[in-house]
C-alpha cells in the first residue's frame, strides 16, 4: 500500500496504489483561474491548503477501513514553489506521524510511469506534453534522455496563454480544442522546427496578432492545433526514426487533446511503433501518477529523511536516476 | 527532371523523405521524395515539402562548393517534390560509431567537426546534425547527407543549434562524455571556421543547452 500526493500546480491529489501498483482510490481537487486571468501561485496554494486534508481524508478511506500506507511519496517538482511546499509539508507531517519512509517523486516521471502502466508500455518513445514539459524523452541507462523539446515555452503553455488572453475559459486547451472543431480554415502560422526540437513563442505573438486583427477565433484555433501539433508530430517522428523504438507513448495534461493523439498515433503507426496514449483520466496532473511512481522507487530503494527532504522547481526530467525502467 | 520516368528501389524509409536507389548512367542515384504526411493538414504540408526541396537542393550545392563533402546534385523535379542526387556508399555514423575504436572516433569527431566549420563558413546551417546524418565510407573522411533542414544563416544562434543537435546526439544516442567527445569536435570545427566563428558558435551552444526546460543555473 503506497500513499502518493500531488502539488505541483493547479491540482492537490491523493492516491492509494497497492503492491501490483493498481490504483484503488485516486482523489483530486484543482484551481480554476477565472476567465481571463493565469493561475496565480500563492491562489492555487491556498486552494491547495483548504482542500488538502478532505482530499486525503477521501483518498485513505478503504472500502471497509482506513487505508495504512508503507509509505508516503510526494511530488518533489518541477512545478510552482509555493504549491510544491504544500504538498512537501503535508507529507512530511504524514510520514512522521505515521512513521513511515518518505519518497521524492518528480512530476514528469511520474507522469510516464502512470502512462506507462495504464498504456501497457514497456519501453518507449516518450512524448510528454503538459503545462510545464514539451518533451520527446527515451530511457537509455538509468534515466530517461532527452531527445527533443522546446526551446521556450511548452505546449500548455502556448494553449493556456492563448486562451486567457482570447478569454476563453479554463482548462484552455479544452476551450480551444472544442472552438477549433468548428473550423477547417488554415491561417498562416510559423511553422518551427529546428532538429528535434520546437519552439512556440512566436507562434504565440502571431496567433495573438491574428485574434487582434479580429480574425474569426475558430480559424485561429484551428491553426493554432494544426501548426503546433504538426511542429510536434514532425519532432517525434524524427526522434522515432533516430531512436527505432517500438513503442510511442503520449502522456501530460495536452495528451488529452483528441487531434494531437490522433497526429502522434499516425507518426507511430507509420514508422511500425505501436501507440500506447495515457488514458484521458490520468492525463492530467493527480495523485495516481505520484502513488505509481513512488511506489516504484520505494521498491527501488529511493526514500529520503525528513530533515533532507526536499522541493525543486526546477528539476529536470533527466537529472533522475529511474532504475525501474523498462518495466517488464 | 521528371523523376517518374526512372526506375527506383526502396533504399530507406526516413522521417520526412522516402530515399530510392536509381540508376542515371554513369552514376548510381538516390532520389529523396518527400511524401506527404497524412498527419499534416493539407495545405501547410504541401508548402513545407516545397519549400524544403528548394532550400536543401541550393544547400547541398553550397556546401559542397564550401568545400565540404555532401552528394552531388543531379537534378531536380518539384513536381514530386523529388531530389536526384550520386549515392554515397558506406556505413551510417549511427550504427558504427558504438564499436568503433577509441582513436578512430576520435579522429571521426575531429573531421566531423571540421565539416561542420566548412558549412558554416559559408553560412549554411546544417539543422539536423545527427549520426543518423553521416556516412562513413571505408578508409575514407565522413560525408555530410539529408540537408532538409538546412538554412541559410550566419547567426551564432543557427550555428550553435546545429553543434547543440550534434553533441546531443552524441550523448544521447551513443552515451559518449560530453566534455572529452564535444572537445574534439571543437577542434576539427575551431581548424575549419577559425577563432572567432568558433567562439560565438560554442557560447551559443552552451546557451541553448541551458535553454531546456528547469535547469538549475541559468
Amino acid at each position: 500500500m503506497f500513499l502518493g500526493i500531488e502539488s505541483t500546480a493547479h491540482t492537490f491529489g491523493a492516491s492509494i496504489v497497492d503492491d501490483q501498483g493498481r490504483i484503488l482510490t485516486n482523489v483530486n481537487s484543482t484551481y480554476r483561474a477565472p476567465t481571463g486571468i493565469g493561475i496565480h501561485p500563492r491562489k492555487a496554494a491556498e486552494h491547495l491548503n483548504d482542500v488538502s486534508s478532505s482530499v486525503i481524508e477521501k483518498a485513505l478511506q478503504g472500502p471497509e477501513a482506513k487505508f495504512l500506507p508503507d509509505a508516503v511519496g510526494y511530488s518533489a517538482g518541477p512545478g510552482l514553489g509555493p504549491c510544491l511546499r504544500i504538498g512537501a509539508t503535508i507529507s512530511r507531517a504524514l510520514a512522521l506521524y505515521m512513521d513511515k519512509p518518505l519518497v521524492p517523486v518528480h512530476h514528469g516521471v511520474a507522469h510516464l510511469d502512470l502512462a506507462m502502466a495504464a498504456g501497457h508500455s514497456h519501453d518507449p518513445l516518450a512524448v510528454l506534453v503538459s503545462g510545464g514539459h514539451t518533451a520527446i524523452a527515451v530511457h537509455l541507462n538509468r534515466r530517461w534522455r532527452i531527445y527533443g523539446e522546446t526551446e521556450d515555452i511548452t505546449l500548455g503553455n502556448l494553449l493556456d496563454m492563448f486562451a486567457r488572453e482570447a478569454k476563453l475559459p479554463s482548462p484552455g486547451g479544452v476551450a480551444v480544442e472544442s472552438k477549433a472543431k468548428e473550423s477547417s480554415t488554415l491561417l498562416p502560422l510559423p511553422y518551427t522546427v529546428k532538429g528535434n526540437d520546437v519552439a512556440y513563442s512566436g507562434l504565440l505573438t502571431a496567433a495573438l496578432r491574428l485574434l487582434n486583427e479580429g480574425r474569426s477565433l475558430a480559424d485561429i484555433c484551428f491553426s493554432i492545433q494544426e501548426v503546433s501539433f504538426a511542429m510536434l508530430a514532425e519532432a517525434v517522428e524524427r526522434s522515432l526514426v533516430q531512436t527505432r523504438k517500438s513503442e510511442v507513448l503520449i502522456a501530460g495534461g495536452v495528451a488529452a487533446n483528441h487531434r494531437l493523439r490522433e497526429m502522434i498515433q499516425m507518426v507511430a503507426e507509420d514508422h511500425g511503433a505501436t501507440f500506447h496514449p495515457v488514458p484521458v483520466e490520468y492525463s492530467g496532473d493527480c495523485g495516481a501518477q505520484i502513488a505509481c511512481s513512488g511506489r516504484l522507487a520505494f521498491e527501488s530503494g529511493i526514500t529520503i529523511s525528513v530533515p533532507e527532504s526536499f522541493v525543486n522547481p526546477r528539476w529536470r526530467l533527466d537529472e533522475i536516476d529511474v532504475p525501474w525502467i523498462p518495466r517488464p | 527532371m521528371d523523376s517518374s520516368t526512372l526506375e527506383l528501389h526502396p533504399l530507406h524509409k526516413g522521417a520526412e523523405a522516402d530515399l530510392f536507389l536509381s540508376e542515371l548512367p554513369p552514376w548510381k542515384a538516390v532520389v529523396k521524395r518527400r511524401v506527404r504526411k497524412a498527419y499534416r493538414n493539407e495545405e501547410l504540408d504541401a508548402k513545407i515539402r516545397k519549400e524544403r526541396t528548394v532550400r536543401e537542393s541550393s544547400a547541398i550545392r553550397d556546401a559542397k562548393i564550401a568545400g565540404a563533402r555532401t552528394p552531388s546534385i543531379l537534378g531536380l523535379d518539384l513536381e514530386r517534390c523529388s531530389i536526384i542526387m550520386t549515392f554515397v556508399e558506406g556505413a551510417v555514423a549511427r550504427d558504427a560509431i558504438d564499436t568503433m575504436s577509441n582513436s578512430s572516433r576520435l579522429t571521426l569527431l575531429k573531421e566531423l567537426g571540421r565539416q561542420v566549420g566548412f558549412l558554416h563558413s559559408a553560412g549554411i546551417v546544417h539543422g539536423d546534425l545527427t549520426t543518423s546524418n553521416i556516412i562513413l565510407p571505408d578508409g575514407a573522411r565522413p560525408f555530410i547527407i539529408d540537408f532538409g533542414m538546412a538554412t541559410k544563416s550566419s547567426e551564432p544562434e543557427d550555428r550553435g543549434t546545429d553543434l547543440h543537435l550534434l553533441q546531443r546526439s552524441l550523448i544521447a544516442t551513443h552515451a559518449l562524455d560530453a566534455t572529452s567527445s564535444f572537445k574534439r569536435v571543437a577542434k576539427g570545427y575551431r581548424e575549419a571556421a577559425g577563432p572567432e566563428t568558433t567562439r560565438s558558435s560554442l557560447r551559443k551552444a552552451a546557451e541553448i543547452a541551458r535553454r531546456g526546460r528547469y535547469f538549475a543555473i541559468r
